[in-house]
């Protein structure tokens, strides 16, 4: 029994530090990607407006959306909000930009009408 | 075990960041932080979007912002947000000296990118775009600049948290500061991004 513990237990840390050398290697890759997406992304929206083919309304809408996602590779991917444990800041997250949007729009409307 | 001791591979946490209570309160009281963060700029955003016409006999938005310089920053602050993550690949794997190494990397890239807006600032003063020329130059000012004091406070952060813990590993007690610096380089980032789409592309859209 001693000697069957002795053997197995190595093997099954390995097993484990294996699984994370794999994890982390998968979290890299993921890092790498949304770099590059995010630097696509900006190229796009600085070149939207840089090339001035598109009309202006649409622009601002355009680059309003490119902004948004880039954000979200930010937040899920760099800030690691898809990892587990992490109900409570997504929760804090959602409030934050819920008040942002509410705090922006009413500030805007203030000093447009009066 | 001692929070302030040098942890080995042997015994290493998979979430380092939060194998300690007080770790564990760290991670959820920044991002309560964060979340009061994005509130914060939201009145400074939206202030700027009131007022971004009212530049009286001052320039416009449209003839003062020069976008490859814009652009060049971005990528600067970018660049500096993936070795900030490259940095915390480092520390789940016990790897001190590359922490240290990525870590001085996105600090360099800051004090690039505080460099940028310095001598942005410094050109728009000259061409009459201050403070007090007009309701845009107050609201320009306190937006990027507060944002860019969020720039200069990250890199005084970081340079005194590896000062102070050059020699000392990877500990318990050290891993969430290093974790946590990482999150706010993050957030100083996706703040720069609403920058540049609202400030300096709507600003050349009129």
């Amino acid at each position: 029994m001693a000697d069957h513990h002795k053997t197995t237990e190595p093997t099954v840390h390995r097993h484990e530090e294996i699984q994370r050398k794999l994890a982390l290697k998968e979290e890299r890759k993921h890092h790498n990607v949304s770099f590059v997406m995010m630097i696509l992304l900006t190229i796009v929206a600085f070149f939207a407006i840089w090339s001035d083919k598109i009309s202006d309304s649409f622009a601002v809408i355009f680059i309003l959306t490119l902004a948004v996602v880039q954000v979200f590779f930010q937040l899920y991917i760099w800030m690691h909000l898809s990892h587990k444990g992490h109900d409570f800041p997504i929760w804090g997250m959602a409030s934050g930009v819920l008040v942002a949007a509410i705090t922006v729009a009413s500030l805007m409307g203030m000093i447009w009408t009066s | 075990m001692n929070a302030g001791e040098r942890l080995t591979d042997a015994n290493f946490p998979a979430h380092p960041e939060k194998a300690t209570l007080e770790g564990k309160n760290k991670f959820v009281g920044f991002w309560l932080f964060l979340g009061g963060e994005t509130v914060l700029f939201a009145t400074l955003f939206g202030t700027y979007l009131g007022l971004r016409n009212m530049h009286l006999d001052g320039p416009s938005g449209e003839e003062l912002f020069s976008l490859p310089l814009v652009f060049l920053a971005t990528m600067l602050l970018l660049t500096s947000s993936l070795t900030s993550v490259y940095a915390v690949l480092s520390l789940k794997q016990n790897k001190v000296r590359s922490l240290q190494g990525w870590f001085i990397v996105t600090l360099l890239l800051g004090l690039g990118f505080l460099g940028l807006e310095i001598y942005e600032f410094i050109h728009y003063v000259h061409e009459g775009h201050t403070f007090t020329s007009s309701a845009f130059g107050s609201a320009f000012y306190t937006l990027v600049g507060f944002h860019g004091g969020h720039v200069l406070f990250g890199i005084l952060w970081i340079s005194t948290l590896l000062a102070r813990n050059w020699n000392r590993g990877i500990t318990l007690a050290n891993a969430p500061k290093y974790y946590l610096f990482a999150l706010y380089w993050h957030f100083v980032d996706v703040v720069w991004v609403f920058i540049f789409t609202v400030v300096y592309l709507m600003g050349k859209v009129g």
